[in-house]
């Protein structure tokens, strides 16, 4: 066997010469032997293979287009076996390898061991960490989420400010005048193709050249010299061993490397920031305002690379060589300044909720701007966290079209309705949860049934209530309007947004009926509820009674609103008092009523009642009764003749014509009615 | 024949540093010859590279609201800019490409059109409402509502917000009734100068 082995490396080494190159490359003399300090070089070349490895295999997976990398990223990150640590160990990895050429930078630079005859090979390994920072610079757009995006955003609109060929450098980079496939497919290019080929190209180079000459012994040298094989390669194996392993380790800390939302290019990500390395540009930039920017972005940064590149020439002299050093000094030391600085500033405030008050800040206009910018940047920060948890159960309940991730939050009413709310709705409508349980439903759910249910009934359902699971997305966040002038639409065409309708001090409050200027406070249905209550003769009892009755009827127009909520009891008796509910609404209710009247009195409901006087209560709150409201409050199913200001957003059939577009009426519409995509709906038995 | 009689003479002159220079010629010739072989692929790849720089572009002129939804109270009104984008190979139709905000002072009747992106480093401008101030969230660049730095070249926006040209379109609806569109020219200019230069 072992003869073999030895007649195959025969063989080999008669046609290659790979004895002669292997003993050429392990054993070459460490002058004063083996020593930790000289681990720093091999270490990047460990860093480097980590990143070639981890790479060509995200790059299967990968696919630069602006419908699909966003999508393939996700589909490594959340679908793929071990996708998020492969692509969690190559996001750390490119971290650590500029920690590591900042500290085989200063060793060099502290040794002096760019001195004649290293200069070259000095200049070499500088080009080599421009590759590394452009390598980052491309790798981070990649994944094309809106982190990604619109960090590279910034960097690529400062390019185009580069004098003379800025404009055209950011063209060709960028490939047009917008970003977009091509933008992918170009840095891709760059990222996978020409940056790597250059770094193995140039690294060979460096790695020649440094055999050539030999590494910078410590001086003096105490040891006598060892060979590379094995001294020195235990040592530098060791030390690989140590940062791929830290790597691992912060990559499972971490759950792997962050994704945001698809990027989207009408809607900016205030919190984007550099990558933690380049940070210290960013906060640098902030020195230079207006038309000083190029001194910030290009001139300054400019003439230091200049400098690091002259160093070897600069340092032949002792005190040229202190001043490489002190140079080097305030390099690190600035960065590292500016690198806290920008991470104080955005952290300012501390939390998205914090108030300037609460901060404990001198009260100067200063102070106040900072706190804002900083608020600014944790809010955005929040939202787009949020965004991206949201878009990526969106993924995985209900898959990618083929049109990219960002349709799944353009479609998504949950995502869009609050947004579409504030622009179109909120200077008027409040939309809060109300003390009175508007917001929880469990609890109202409960008081809703209370009347209906035999004590056993009731203990099952508080069982199915109590063992209820509340989904994420349960229910959306308030958006309050401290003054509104027209009702709350908070868990609109829900039950007890019914039943509020019909209690006398809800339908009298600000959040129905009763705001501010309206015109229905002396109208008919608030004089009818409030009768219906106060002018009881047999008092409490039938007070009772007309609860009883009030809640069938909310039951019954809760069904009609075909409410999207699971929570519909399906059991005979509820079924029998929503029938209950729906004969009181066509009639029945005059029985119960002192004053003798029913809804269809005043209101539409399906075959009986008219049109004119009230809105149509066929449908209430339903989809399409709300999409037909918004279209044109004042309809005749609606408010012919008592519409209270609301504008009729779309009541065109051409929609250019009209303010909301059919797609955001529908958004809007699903948002109100709470009737969205919950990926965990689970109601447990 | 004195022809022939002067180029033997050469070449018998030259005999005695033939080597050399005929092999300096040679690999002058190879060196050309080599690296005119690659201009091939080289060209082939720049040129097709450069095409981003000879594409031209024409600003869309995109209806972003009725101006019944510009109240003429001097706020600003913010609304998204759709229109058809076409992305290499991917054809996009009404998508969101940008946004403005909308003044319109009282008694005017053509509101100004604010394109929402920062001339500064361009990211997106938003408007606070106490304060009465645009303000961009990037690097704190704040604007009043007439577009001006609030402090002017101390501002880090190197030029005051970019306005865009309005048009008014009065259109017959069915019904009798007239609508009025308004319509932007949606230029996307280029950040961090002082003067105005449209991307494209």
């Amino acid at each position: 066997m072992k003869k073999l082995a030895t007649g195959v490396v025969d063989w080999l080494d008669s046609r290659t010469g790979i004895k002669g190159i292997l003993h050429e490359a392990l054993y070459e003399r460490v002058p004063g032997g083996a020593r930790w300090r000289y681990v720093w070089g091999s270490a990047l070349v460990v860093a480097f293979m980590t990143q070639v490895i981890t790479g060509i295999f995200l790059w299967m997976a990968y696919s630069p287009s602006t419908q699909t990398a966003w999508e393939s990223v996700y589909f490594i990150q959340h679908e793929m076996n071990g996708g998020w640590f492969l692509r969690g160990v190559h996001h750390y990895m490119s971290s650590m390898m500029v920690v590591l050429l900042a500290i085989h930078f200063a060793q060099v630079v502290w040794d002096g061991a760019y001195r004649a005859p290293r200069e070259l090979n000095f200049v070499l390994g500088l080009i080599l960490m421009l590759i590394v920072l452009g390598l980052s610079l491309t790798g981070y757009l990649l994944p094309w989420d809106q982190k990604g995006y619109w960090a590279t955003n910034v960097g690529t609109e400062l390019a185009s400010q580069a004098p003379v060929a800025g404009g055209a450098i950011k063209k060709l980079a960028i490939g047009g005048s917008s970003y977009g496939h091509h933008t992918l497919t170009r840095f891709f290019a760059l990222h996978a193709g020409i940056l790597p080929g250059s770094l193995v190209a140039f690294l060979a180079l460096h790695l020649w050249l440094f055999r050539r000459h030999g590494l910078t012994p410590k001086q003096p040298i105490k040891n006598p010299d060892a060979m590379f094989w094995p001294d020195q390669m235990l040592k530098d194996c060791v030390a690989a061993l140590g940062i791929v392993g830290a790597v691992l380790v912060v990559t499972v800390y971490t759950q792997g490397a962050e994704l945001t939302a698809p990027a989207d290019p009408a809607n900016n990500y205030a919190a984007a920031r550099p990558e933690w390395y380049f940070l210290f540009l960013f906060q640098f930039l902030k020195w230079f305002p207006g038309e000083l920017e190029i001194w910030g972005a290009f001139v300054i940064p400019g003439l230091i690379v200049a400098y690091m590149f002259l160093m070897p020439w600069i340092g032949r002299t002792k005190p040229g060589h202190v001043l490489n050093v002190l140079v080097l000094a305030v390099l690190l030391g600035g960065s590292a300044w500016l690198t806290v600085a920008a991470v104080q500033e955005d952290t300012l405030a501390g939390s998205p909720d914090a108030t300037f008050e609460e901060s404990g800040l001198a009260d100067t206009e200063a102070n106040r701007n900072a706190f804002a910018a900083s608020l600014d940047f944790l809010k955005a920060k929040r939202d787009a966290h949020f965004e991206a948890e949201r878009v990526v159960d969106l993924a995985k309940a209900v898959g990618i079209p083929p049109t990219g991730g960002l349709a799944l939050v353009y479609d998504d009413p949950y995502l869009q309705g609050p947004k579409l709310f504030k622009q179109h709705c909120a200077s008027c409508h409040n939309y809060e949860p109300l003390g009175n349980g508007l917001g929880d439903y469990a609890e109202q759910l409960k008081e809703a049934f209370r009347p209906f249910l035999t004590s056993e009934e009731q203990s099952e359902y508080e069982q199915k209530l109590n063992n209820l699971k509340y989904p994420k997305y349960f229910r959306a966040d308030a958006i309050i309007n401290p003054a509104p002038t027209a009702p709350n639409l908070y868990g609109i065409s829900n039950g007890t947004w019914m039943s509020a309708w019909l209690d006398p001090k809800l339908i009298a409050s600000k959040h129905l009926l009763g705001y501010e200027g309206s015109p229905f406070v002396d109208g008919d249905m608030m004089t009818f509820v409030v009768e219906a209550h106060e002018n009881d003769p047999n008092n409490e009892n039938l007070d009772d009674d007309v609860d009883v009755a009030f809640r069938k009827i909310s039951r019954a127009l809760m069904e009609e609103a075909d409410f999207p909520n699971y929570l519909l009891d399906d059991s005979e008796a509820s079924k029998s008092f929503r029938e209950e509910g729906r004969e009181l609404i066509i009639g029945g209710l005059a029985d119960v009523l002192d004053s003798g009247m029913s809804c269809v009195d005043c209101h539409k409901f399906h075959d009986e009642g008219d049109l004119g006087s009230a809105p149509d209560l066929t449908g209430y709150m339903s989809r399409q009764w709300l999409i037909d409201f918004i279209r044109n409050p004042a309809d005749d199913r609606f408010y012919p003749d008592t519409n209270d200001r609301m504008p009729a957003f779309a009541p065109h059939d051409n929609e250019q014509l009209n303010q909301l577009d059919d797609k955001t009426l529908g958004l809007i519409v699903d948002w109100l009615r709470g009737d969205w995509v919950r990926p965990e709906d689970t109601v447990e038995d | 024949m004195a022809k022939k009689n002067k180029s033997k003479k050469m070449s018998e002159s030259a005999a005695a540093t033939e080597t050399s220079s005929g092999a300096d010629r040679r690999s002058f010739v190879a060196i050309v010859a080599g690296g005119l072989a690659m201009m091939g692929p080289i060209g082939a790849g720049v040129w097709s590279f450069l095409s981003p720089l000879f594409r031209k572009s024409s600003p869309p002129e995109v209806r972003v609201a009725l101006l019944d939804q510009v109240p003429a109270d001097g706020r600003p009104y913010f609304f998204p800019v759709v229109s058809d984008r076409k992305d290499a190979w991917t054809q996009y139709s009404q998508q969101k490409v940008g946004a403005v905000y909308l003044i319109r002072q009282p008694g005017e009747e053509i509101p100004t059109a604010f394109t929402a992106k920062c001339p500064h480093a361009g990211c997106s401008i938003g408007y606070s409402a106490d304060e009465e101030k645009f303000k961009c969230p990037c690097h704190t660049s704040a604007f009043a509502l007439d577009g001006k730095r609030v402090n002017g070249d101390e501002e880090v926006s190197p030029r005051d917000m970019d306005t865009l040209e309005v048009k008014l379109n009065p259109i017959e609806v069915a019904d009798g009734e007239s609508v009025t569109e308004v319509l932007v020219t949606f230029v996307d200019y280029q950040t961090g100068h002082k003067e105005k230069h449209p991307t494209s």
